[in-house]
């Protein structure tokens, strides 16, 4: 992926070059990537006079950050008590296998993210899993199929559309 | 027109505040409420609420209803929710559909649409309002109340209901000072977790040196389980920012920050927005409100580490640094962000700020218990009926907010535990529930009130497994300072998830107290400190749990799926390897499924029809859908092998040893321990007092559900392998056990079972035509004539009663059979399809129902007086205790009444030489492991011990005792090895398509006609043919392949 340091640096203005502002700039990053370049990073340290070593500190402090590309779309499993009491281990036991991956991987097609959350404090309509931003409440082993086959679906439609 | 203009001073505030609340009076139009925090959203709130516009557009009715778009109401469960005003009708699981009936029916005609109403789950009562709802009912909604009535990114309707009214009081009448004083004696206590008086933290920040000073909001809402800071942020964010403008003042305090988690980005969207609003109106800002006072407020989004709710760690992150902890002293109000003096308070503190002011802390104080005051907001979530938000004041106790607010624990599970306070707090039992909550009785109790998470667990929670839950968060989450509880923490979870591999060890829970104890001492802040009370709480209460995990690699609940592997073959009494011959049969291997079941199980025709199928109850399958038929394959193979003549080896087994063993009853315990001693090459004997072997199965369960013949393949095929069988000789009439040690029994089993009838112990129980539905059951199955009239009564609601009603119902002199039952059918302890069956054969259940006396004439039965009852308070079993209804007495005419309640051993033919000790309900005692009587060689075993149980409870017994009687033959002490559940072989798996998977659902039983069962005892069921049997079979999803060795056995699947 191309980083366009016009784009961090226009992240690295909005808050004023502050050092209080690295993890602000890194979310934006993310935000932006869907992962932290390396390029970037270089380029944040550079700006901000923040040794490199202290970036990679904070960014994989954080579970936020990413060193690597993500998939375009990223399946968050909720593993918060509530859901966990309701059945979510057995949730991303049924993702992992559909998808071939681990929590934490991308599939090779670079379709989609498998990651873990703590909590998403939507705890009542447990197991919860969210797809980019969209929310899937009492999910089952049952649905996932269909919540994968959803997302990938929207990805042909806009294909098309292009 | 929107006022948009900066406020300038206090008198202006007051009179917009006065403006406001007038145009909301006046304001006559209909309103729909619409839920739409995260979790309403989640469930299609957006959806209804374009839904409803779309309507009220269609039906040109904008000048009369108006949709209002609210945060989070609290109730979840019911999301998404809509309130009607000022109609006052809470509507629940609205769809998008439902839209037009809403406001042509309701909101235009005042009709209630009944199907929308919430039904109350423990009452079955449908209340109209909001306020009759029982999750409402006991709650003290102070701060949670206002979500419903304000749309959150509209700062007018914040306004409306007095809003930043206290902001003007304290800029009006109160000094900095005055306002600490104010929530000193208001005596709240920090809302995130450790309880601090809040006015004492401000007054601290206050006398810090220095000009520059600081506060935070915390709302990095880490615990799990835990969402009322989200709920409040997204549903009310000026309240918080209201406290917050209130308590810098106070502090002195000219920069504030809000630490908000990212994974809550509505709550982000929506506190963004009410700073700009506030910002706009000169709430916040350079000389607030003309007062000279200055304040920004900035967000600083979180990046997910919970250590970051530790405010060290928090600050630490703000300043944009790795979130590691520091050492306190100097705490924050010292030196905190930037290294200036900073006040950190959590989002509820700063919620419940105008409130204190707003009402006087006199008021306020009164609320609560000694210690703690005012409301708490709890997360009500895991294994509850009614999960949401609930606000109470402290000192409610836990009964109050699971059973009453919460209606309990769904699908008449039983309670277990609840857990507070998230990772660092603990489990409760049930017998903490009437523990009145506050921040000392929680912490006591082994737990803490923390951000006020409540997490429910029922029965089929397994403790350990919570354990290791919370210790693979916080070995996660650790921040890797302090080595005590980065390498502490890790190590316990490598314990603990070695006990629920079922590798666990002696000495591993002292281990692990004694970790947790270094862990605690040793680490710098709260998240270490305090990381080990999920692991201490579950062993102060639950530690048996740790043990039978340990020593019986058992895991009661069923979760622990490295011990459990298939909870079909690990629920089995005789250790059937049902996942396995379900396996096989989904690929069509017939002989090899039914070797399999032979190799554990000697009576597999029974059980194919009569078994209580524990297997399917707990069926992985029955989680998501419908169970797998397990028994009815089962009984498909068996009547394959019958049909196909595939018999098990008839070859005698040679006596190796020259051990003889004498079995006393021919029943399924008998049989099963015969067989298998015989297996060893034991001689046995079995002594049978009836004419017929078999016991309850062949006089106890009538030929439409066990015919003969099948019962005797089964019998044949155990009596072929050499063993001898005596019918109608009894012990005590026609021998002793001495006699039996006399001619050359090396030992003897007793397996009697449980014959003798309970009785009912009401007047006139002795009358001609009052008879025991064992007796009745026993003359149909020898085929005798039954004494019946034609209207019969059966008393009872287990298996024998329906039995005996079906049996009733089939003879030919009976035109009207009636079971009276004293709960309802929910509570029926018989099996749910043979209910069904009987009332399709025209038998009339009869529930709440008591017999207080028979009523005769001439000596002869003539009817039943009975009482009808209604269900109380929850018993010992779980059930809802039946209490009789005064004056409710009324008569049923009959002329025969057959008692069916309950059966017990009939041990009279005991001597006291026998030396063989017996219970109160004359059940023999034996040892729990040897299944040895305090007689040298006798055991005993089946009903005659356990009273009357199951059959294949029976056989497990009878299958135990043959291992222990060997052993004493030999010589040798006896102890039960235990291991984790794994099948003999993995097969496998079958490929299904997409389509399949979406088809796939339980196949119905076939059942003989009603008509064709009329008056005869040809079996009812049917069975399943070869088809169906194969579709069902690959139905299951194959949970003995989700282990490790399931893993390793199939190999690289999806790779």
């Amino acid at each position: 992926m191309n980083v366009e340091t016009d784009k961090v640096k226009s992240f690295i203005i909005k808050y004023n070059h502050k050092k209080s502002a690295l993890i602000g700039i890194l979310q934006e990053i993310q935000a932006e990537y869907n992962y932290l370049p390396k390029k970037a990073l270089i380029f944040v340290s550079r700006e901000l006079n923040i040794p490199l070593i202290d970036i990679i500190g904070v960014a994989t402090f954080y579970s936020a950050f990413s060193l690597e590309p993500k998939g375009d779309h990223i399946i968050k499993v909720c593993l918060g008590t509530a859901c966990h009491v309701r059945g979510g281990p057995k949730i991303l036991d049924e993702f992992q296998k559909k998808l071939g991956i681990e929590p934490g991987h991308t599939t090779k097609d670079m379709q989609f993210s498998l990651d873990t959350v703590a909590c998403l404090g939507c705890c009542a309509i447990g197991p919860v899993v969210v797809v980019d931003n969209d929310y899937h409440a009492q999910t089952s082993i049952r649905k996932v199929d269909s919540i994968i086959n959803k997302h990938k679906k929207k990805e042909n439609k806009n294909e098309k559309h292009k | 027109m929107k006022n948009t203009n900066k406020i300038k001073s206090t008198s202006e505030l007051k009179k917009i505040i006065k403006k406001q609340k007038e145009r909301s009076k006046s304001d006559d139009k209909t309103k729909l409420i619409v839920s739409a925090g995260t979790c309403g959203q989640a469930r299609g709130s957006m959806e209804v609420i374009d839904s409803l516009n779309k309507t009220i557009k269609k039906e040109k009715l904008e000048d009369t209803v108006q949709v209002k778009v609210t945060g989070c109401h609290g109730f979840c469960e019911a999301e998404p929710n809509i309130i009607l005003q000022p109609h006052d009708i809470f509507y629940q699981h609205v769809q998008p559909e439902d839209a037009e009936a809403i406001i042509k029916e309701t909101a235009v005609n005042n009709k209630i649409l009944d199907r929308l109403l919430f039904t109350d789950p423990a009452s079955g009562e449908k209340p109209k309002s909001e306020e009759n709802i029982s999750f409402y009912k006991k709650q003290k909604r102070l701060v949670l109340g206002d979500n419903v009535k304000i749309e959150p990114t509209e700062i007018n309707d914040y306004l409306s209901i007095g809003g930043y009214g206290s902001l003007a009081k304290v800029l009006d009448t109160f000094s900095p000072e005055d306002v600490i004083e104010i929530v000193k004696s208001s005596q709240i206590r920090g809302r995130g977790g450790a309880g601090f008086p809040t006015g004492v933290k401000w007054g601290f920040t206050r006398k810090a040196k220095g000009d520059d000073k600081y506060i935070i909001c915390n709302a990095d809402e880490g615990d799990p389980g835990a969402y009322m800071d989200r709920s409040l942020m997204e549903g009310n964010p000026h309240r918080v920012l209201e406290g917050m403008i209130i308590g810098a003042y106070a502090i002195g305090a000219h920069e504030g920050y809000i630490y908000i988690r990212e994974e809550y980005p509505l709550a982000l969207n929506n506190i963004k927005l009410a700073i700009n609003e506030a910002k706009k109106r000169g709430l916040i800002g350079k000389n607030i409100l003309g007062s000279g006072f200055d304040l920004e407020i900035n967000i600083s989004k979180g990046a997910g580490a919970f250590v970051c709710g530790e405010e060290t760690a928090l600050i630490a992150s703000i300043e944009g640094k790795v979130g590691e902890p520091r050492q306190r002293p100097p705490f924050p109000a010292v030196e905190g962000l930037f290294r200036k003096p900073t006040n950190i308070n959590n989002v509820e503190t700063w919620a419940n700020i105008s409130l204190i002011i707003d009402k006087g802390p006199e008021w306020y104080s009164q609320i609560g218990t000694k210690k703690s005051k005012g409301t708490k907001i709890f997360s009500l979530v895991g294994k509850i009926n009614n999960t949401g938000l609930v606000e109470v004041p402290m000192g409610i106790t836990l009964r109050e907010i699971i059973f009453d607010i919460g209606g309990g624990i769904p699908g008449g599970k039983k309670f277990k535990a609840v857990q507070t306070g998230g990772p660092s707090g603990g489990c409760l039992p049930a017998e903490k529930l009437d523990l009145p909550i506050d921040y000392e009785s929680l912490t006591q109790a082994g737990s803490i009130m923390g951000s006020g998470g409540m997490i429910v667990m029922d029965e089929n929670t397994c403790m350990v497994d919570i354990a290791k839950y919370f210790l693979n968060f916080l070995r996660d989450e650790s921040c890797g300072k302090c080595l005590s509880c980065r390498e502490g923490v890790q190590r316990m979870w490598e314990i603990v998830n070695k006990i629920t591999e079922g590798k666990g060890e002696e000495g591993d829970i002292e281990l692990l107290e004694e970790l947790a104890q270094a862990v605690k001492d040793a680490s710098l802040c709260g998240l270490g400190q305090t990381a080990a009370n999920p692991v201490l709480s579950t062993l102060r209460y639950f530690r048996e749990e740790y043990e039978e995990h340990i020593r019986k690699k058992k895991c009661p609940a069923l979760v622990c799926k490295e011990i459990v592997s298939a909870p079909c073959q690990y629920t089995c009494p005789i250790d059937q390897e049902a996942s396995v011959y379900i396996a096989l049969t989904a690929r069509g291997e017939f002989k090899k499924a039914v070797d399999i079941i032979r190799k554990e199980n000697p009576l597999p025709t029974v059980l194919g029809r009569v078994c209580h199928h524990p297997c399917e109850s707990n069926c992985r399958a029955g989680e998501i859908g419908e169970p797998i038929a397990i028994r009815s394959i089962k009984r498909f193979l068996t009547d394959w092998a019958i049909e196909n003549d595939y018999k098990p080896s008839s070859e005698t087994k040679p006596h190796k040893k020259d051990y003889k063993v004498a079995v006393i009853g021919a029943g399924p315990a008998g049989l099963t321990a015969g067989y298998y001693l015989n297996q060893k090459g034991v001689q046995v004997t079995i002594f049978e007092s009836l004419p017929v072997p078999g016991g309850m199965l062949a006089v106890g369960i009538p030929e439409h559900r066990l015919p003969k013949d099948k019962l005797d393949f089964d019998i044949q095929n155990i009596l072929n392998s050499g063993i001898t069988l005596k019918t109608n000789t009894a012990l005590g009439k026609d021998f002793s056990i001495q006699d039996l040690f006399d001619k050359g029994f090396n030992a003897v089993y007793i397996a009697t079972g449980a014959h003798k009838p309970m009785k009912m112990g009401i007047q006139g129980e002795n009358k001609q035509g009052v008879y025991q539905g064992v007796k009745i059951l026993r003359l149909a199955n020898l085929g005798e004539e039954l004494p019946l009239g034609e209207k019969v009564g059966i008393v009872g609601g287990g298996n024998a009663a329906i039995d005996s009603a079906r049996v009733a119902v089939r003879d030919k002199n009976t035109k009207k059979v009636y079971i009276l039952y004293r709960r309802t059918r929910k509570e029926m302890p018989a099996y749910e399809d043979e209910i069904e069956s009987a009332l399709e054969e025209g038998i009339d259940i009869q529930y709440l129902v008591l017999p207080k006396k028979v009523l005769s004439k001439n000596g002869k039965v003539t009817g039943v007086e009975c009482i009808k009852m209604k269900l109380g308070d929850l018993d010992e079993s779980g059930r809802r205790r039946p209490i009789p209804i005064e004056g409710s007495e009324f008569t049923i005419e009959l002329d025969t009444l057959i008692s069916a309640i309950s059966e017990q051993p009939d041990t009279s033919y005991l001597t006291p030489d026998d030396n063989i000790k017996t219970t109160k309900w004359d059940s023999l005692i034996v040892d729990e492991n040897t299944f040895s009587t305090d007689q040298k060689g006798v055991f005993a075993g089946g009903d005659a011990v356990t009273g009357p149980s199951t059959v294949v409870e029976a056989m497990s017994m009878g299958k135990k005792a043959a291992q222990s009687i060997f052993h004493y033959l030999e010589g040798k002490t006896y102890s039960p090895e235990y291991k984790i559940s794994r099948p003999s072989m993995y097969v496998e798996p079958v490929e299904l398509t997409e389509e399949e998977i979406e088809e796939a659902k339980r196949p119905e039983m076939p059942k003989l006609s009603v008509k064709k069962r009329h008056k005869n005892f040809k079996e009812v069921d049917l069975g399943f043919n070869e088809e169906t049997v194969i579709k069902e079979a690959r139905r299951c999803l194959r949970c003995e392949l989700e282990t490790e060795d399931g893993k390793k056995a199939i190999g690289g699947e999806n790779d």
